[in-house]
């Protein structure tokens, strides 16, 4: 019934799918032949049949409908008709969660699964099972152990993946059947034993002894079926990686020995798992890695892919062990499946010398515009690590990168190609000018908005640094004449950077400007006329302020805060210093190339972590008045690991107080905790004014208790405090088996580790783009500036290191990367100290014998920049 | 096979089908007694509670039916109306032995019997008066009595007295039926 349809007209898209137009309405109009006797089977299978499509689609049915479809279609077991009755059974999964009232099919399922119909019973299972939840599994429960030990191969198979589907869902009924999934385990079936070893496993999964258990019984009495074998190399490796087992355990040898299994699936299985376990040493590696080069030559395509795919992965890893292979790889690289030829050359690329990269790129490009796009991102991926491995070849690679560029391909590849390059002049400054060419070249015929918008912005960022800005003009007007909405905003505002910039230029940017005024979209037009206006008043501070650093403030948290001015309306203005900053920096372009599958348009914005606790601290009444969130720090460890409270602490700052709220867990179950507190001992002024303790503290449900701390007014640079932490609470035993507590209690305490509060804690992480504007625009009225000898530290990058990590402030214009063979290096960062004004550190680093340091702080406020010297020094 | 059978299927001729439901309160039998009804190679021996509803089909002299055996459970009792514009007869099962509950059955019959899908159609009900043998079973006039049968007027109704488990009483309640659905169509 259903047409094989011909490659070409699905690709190309044309009207040949019989399906393309459906409409619901219509569809559901079709399905009342349902209701109608007697049943023509042809008829009904068809309108099954584009039910189940539009369900596929993606299409909505609202719950009325689907019920009323669904009824319907229960109408059709009356019907013997095979091909109808399994696809009644399709309709019920795919239906088992929009339709109310499913468990009606129940019996007739039941019935259908314990029948005399061979080729009904397995599908049956599975519908079932997709139908009943918890309290329905009992009733079935008899049925599914008898289909686990049924001999029909596909009953028991059917079966053994439900249950294991199952498994999410009624743990505690789905392990009753372990007996049964026992005896499945020794059936001669290879899929059954496969599918009964899965359960087994997922059964235990939590628990290691059971499962080394298992693998000891499977690995001692051998199994028939490849694939459970390969499930057994995959749950051993994983056992020895959590267990991190050394390579002298039982199991890396039974590993080690399905290197000899009789199937090629098992041998394979077992090398991948050797080659990617970490620190494996030479001589373990070796017989993988022979295994793997064996394949390399197999006649069979298959062999060779999963070979050459394998060692591409762990290129990287294991440069030697797969250098080992790079003859058979050499021959791989004319082999007429691309696939394999693409994986062998970018193998090469990784691990080959310097001198063969020339060769291997002339060989790709032979034949790089016939491999498919998830090929050719191997490619850039390759490209893109060769580039850091020999920066010297930057050009070689920019020069074909840009071929790939104006090739056809789709957007993920277009995507790594671009990032590839970005990150490029990024790391090689001679490399920026060739760069930035071709990008504008590759915009000016670009379809995807995304990287238009994105290579925009570098152009904003990089363009007017460089010697001759003025050439980028052209191409970023032409997007302003050419371009859909996103496009033309995102060319204003790097327009508008240009202006800002280049005195010279500044004239004509505002003539361009005058002209994105007349735009037909709102977002251009006001971009323009606000950039406009800021331009006009040639200031540096202004241009800064609000050309090149924009906002730093979290985007959920300034909606709030505008939301909360609306309702609250008063004289004064809006102050931004009101808003939470954004916790994570919006970053500066990074490049690192994500694998293709895990690559995603970016997602609606999410709350960060720090706008979540906002949200909490703000519904706790003692905490109302303490204004915005300024800081939450990670979390901090106060106790060892496997103690018998577990507490963590995390310090939110505010404007004038901090937060310390601890996260608690008791970890004995013959114990309820009640009114848990940690009493905190400050070391300086730092005063404490009350403790919110947890209510309750059951065994294994964490629970927070909070201490809320006045930070000393009269010393603002006495920013650092160490607090001695005490955990007080009321202890009432349980009885292990039930639970229930006594009725009395008694006092006890547990003393945790110290908690230090240091400088960090009292500034957030800001990102300037460009780091001179913003340096201007703060001005020097409170710069103060001071030299150390940093004499523990001994290298540029150790230094660089420590201080950002001790300020807790964001490095920019990547000085957090000191280049190669320098013996100095300048680092900036920026930051905003608590109370919101900004605050900016310029280090220059010397390295003589230790490392000497100049300090340059600079704010709109003295105290902060006091603090930052007072902590260095 | 009777001969009669094999020479229909050989000219083509094939009986006519009715669709029936079975209602009824739940563990009152109604699957034990389709169950019965079906040729003795399709019986099934062990019988568990229906949740939702099974389709049975089984044949008589004259006619071939489909039964949608219903479940007679409180919280499934609500999904019998989606299939009663299905039928064009019913079977109605009553556990006789079940005192407690007659009013709840005679409460569900009388629902029935008011929807708009059954209330104006001239379909014709049997009733079961199930489990006879059971000592404190009360006769079918009982029954019939309890549950107000002879308020019915605008359907043909019959009441047997029947033992599932040993099948007795079941083929006197078909063979009505049979016949009132013979002279329905004529
Ligand atoms: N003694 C006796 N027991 C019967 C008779 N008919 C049925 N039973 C028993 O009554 C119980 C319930 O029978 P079912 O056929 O499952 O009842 P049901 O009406 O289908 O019940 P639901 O499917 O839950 O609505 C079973 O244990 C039967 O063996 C009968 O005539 N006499
Ligand atoms: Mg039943």
């Amino acid at each position: 019934m259903i047409k094989k349809f011909d490659k070409k007209d699905e690709e190309s898209g044309s009207g040949s799918n019989p399906f393309q137009h459906l409409e619901k309405s219509a569809v559901l109009q079709e399905a009342r032949i349902f209701n109608e006797t007697p049943i023509n089977p042809r008829r009904c299978l068809h309108i099954l049949t584009k039910i189940i499509y539009l369900l596929n689609q993606g299409e909505h049915f609202g719950t009325t409908e689907a019920t009323e479809a669904f009824f319907a279609m229960t109408r059709l077991f009356q019907s013997n008709d095979q091909t109808l009755r399994r696809m009644c059974y399709l309709t019920i999964k795919e239906m088992a969660n929009i339709s109310e009232d499913v468990i009606i099919v129940t019996s007739s399922l039941t019935k259908d699964m314990t029948g005399k119909e061979d080729v009904y019973r397995g599908p049956a299972i599975r519908a079932l099972c997709r139908i009943t939840d918890t309290t329905m599994l009992q009733a079935i429960e008899r049925y599914m152990k008898q289909a686990i030990v049924d001999k029909v191969p596909s009953v028991s198979s059917s079966a053994l993946v439900s249950s294991l589907h199952m498994v999410k869902m009624s743990y505690d009924v789905v392990k009753r059947w372990v007996n049964e999934a026992q005896e499945a385990a020794s059936s001669d079936n290879i899929m059954v034993q496969y599918h009964a070893l899965g359960l087994l496993y997922h059964l235990r999964k939590n628990d290691r002894l059971a499962v080394s258990k298992m693998l000891n019984k499977f690995t001692k009495s051998g199994l028939k079926s490849p694939f459970a074998y390969c499930m057994l190399i995959r749950i051993a490796s994983r056992l020895l990686e959590e267990t991190e087992g050394g390579h002298d355990s039982p199991l890396f040898d039974f590993i080690e020995s399905c290197l000899r299994n009789k199937h090629e699936m098992v041998v394979y299985e077992a090398a991948s798992a050797i080659v990617h376990m970490p620190n494996c040493t030479a001589r373990e590696l070796a017989p993988a890695v022979s295994v793997l080069q064996l394949f390399c030559s197999s006649p069979k395509a298959a062999l060779r892919y999963a070979a050459v795919r394998t060692l591409n992965k762990v290129a990287m890893k294991h440069p030697s062990a797969v250098t080992a292979c790079n003859l058979d790889l050499e021959n791989l690289i004319t082999d007429s499946n691309r696939s394999i030829a693409t994986l062998a050359i970018t193998t090469l690329l990784k691990t080959g010398s310097e001198s063969s990269v020339d060769r291997l790129m002339k060989q790709i490009s032979s034949f790089v515009s016939e491999i498919s796009d998830e090929f050719k991102v191997v490619v850039v991926q390759a490209i893109s690590a060769l580039c850091q491995k020999y920066p010297r070849k930057h050009s070689v690679m920019m020069n074909f990168l840009s071929n790939m560029l104006r090739d056809d391909g789709g957007f993920e590849y277009k995507r790594a190609i671009v990032d590839c390059i970005i990150s490029i002049i990024e790391e090689n400054p001679d490399s920026k000018e060739t760069g930035l060419a071709h990008l504008c070249e590759f915009i000016e015929d670009c379809e995807h908005t995304v990287l238009a918008t994105k290579i925009l912005h570098l152009l904003g960022k990089e363009g007017p640094r460089t010697p001759c800005p003025s050439k980028y003009i052209r191409f970023i007007f032409n997007r302003v004449v050419l371009e859909s909405e996103a496009v033309r905003a995102a060319a204003v505002s790097a327009l508008a950077k240009f202006g800002a910039q280049n005195d010279d230029l500044l004239p004509s940017v505002l003539v361009l400007m005058q002209r994105c005024m007349m735009d037909s979209d709102d977002e251009v037009r006001d971009r323009a006329t606000f950039y406009m206006n800021v331009l006009q008043q040639k200031q540096k501070a202004l241009n800064a302020a609000y050309i090149f650093n924009g906002l730093t403030v979290s985007v959920p948290g300034l909606e709030k805060s505008l939301h909360q001015y609306t309702l609250e309306p008063s004289e004064k203005p809006f102050d931004m210093k009101t808003v939470p900053l954004a916790t994570t920096p919006i970053t500066e372009q990074k490049t690192e190339i994500a694998p293709v599958a895990t690559s995603k348009l970016p997602e609606k914005l999410t709350p960060s972590r720090q706008d979540i606790y906002q949200e909490q601290l703000a519904a706790i009444p003692e905490f109302q008045g303490l204004g915005p969130l300024f800081k939450s720090s990670e979390p901090v460890q106060l106790t060892e690991a496997e103690t018998e409270y577990v507490v963590r602490c995390i310090k939110h700052t505010f404007a004038g107080h901090m937060v310390f709220q601890f996260d608690c867990t008791n970890t004995l179950n013959d114990q309820l905790l009640q009114k848990v507190l940690v009493q905190m001992e400050p070391s300086e002024a730092y005063e404490v004014v009350q403790y919110i303790p947890a209510a309750n503290l059951p065994y294994s449900q964490p629970g927070s208790c909070y201490s809320l701390v006045r930070l000393p007014e009269d010393d603002p640079t006495a920013v650092s405090c160490t607090f001695s932490c005490t955990m007080k609470y009321l202890v009432r035993d349980c009885d292990p088996n039930t639970g229930e507590p006594d009725d009395d209690g008694y006092d006890d305490e547990y003393v945790l580790e110290d908690l230090e509060v240091t400088v960090a804690d009292h500034i957030q992480k800001v990102l300037k783009p460009n780091f001179g504007a913003a340096w201007d625009e703060v001005g020097d009225d409170f710069e103060k500036e001071e030299t150390f000898a940093l004499s523990s530290v001994r290298t540029l990058d150790e230094a660089v290191g420590n201080i950002i990590s001790f300020l807790g402030m964001q490095p920019c214009e990547r000085s957090d990367k000191v280049p190669e063979n320098k013996n100095s290096h300048v680092l900036f960062l920026a930051g905003v100290f608590r109370g919101g004004h900004d605050l900016l550190v310029r280090s220059r680093l010397a390295l003589a014998d230790g490392v000497t340091m100049q300090v340059t702080v600079r704010s709109q406020e003295e105290t902060a920049v006091d603090v930052i010297l007072a902590s260095v020094g | 096979m009777g001969l009669f059978d094999k020479l229909a299927g050989w000219l083509g001729l094939k009986k006519k089908e009715v669709n029936v439901l079975c209602l009824g309160l739940d563990n009152s039998g109604k699957t034990t007694i389709i169950n019965q009804l079906k040729p003795s190679n399709a019986q099934t021996q062990d019988i568990v509670p229906t949740i939702g509803f099974s389709i049975e089909k089984f044949k008589t002299s004259s006619l071939s039916f489909t039964v949608f055996d219903m479940s007679g459970q409180g919280r499934y009792r609500n999904l019998w109306e989606h299939y009663y514009k299905e039928g064009q007869a019913i079977i109605f099962v009553i556990d006789s032995s079940d005192k407690l509950r007659m009013v709840v059955a005679k409460e569900e019959l009388d629902t029935l019997l008011n929807h708009p899908d059954i209330k104006h159609r001239r379909m014709p009900i049997l009733f079961f008066a199930n489990k006879m043998d059971l000592r404190e079973a009360l006769s079918s006039v009982k029954v019939s009595q309890l549950l107000c049968l002879e308020n019915i007027k605008d359907k043909p109704w019959h009441i047997c007295a029947s033992d599932a488990v040993k099948g007795e009483g079941l083929q006197e309640g078909v063979d009505w039926l049979q016949d009132q659905i013979r002279t329905m169509r004529t």
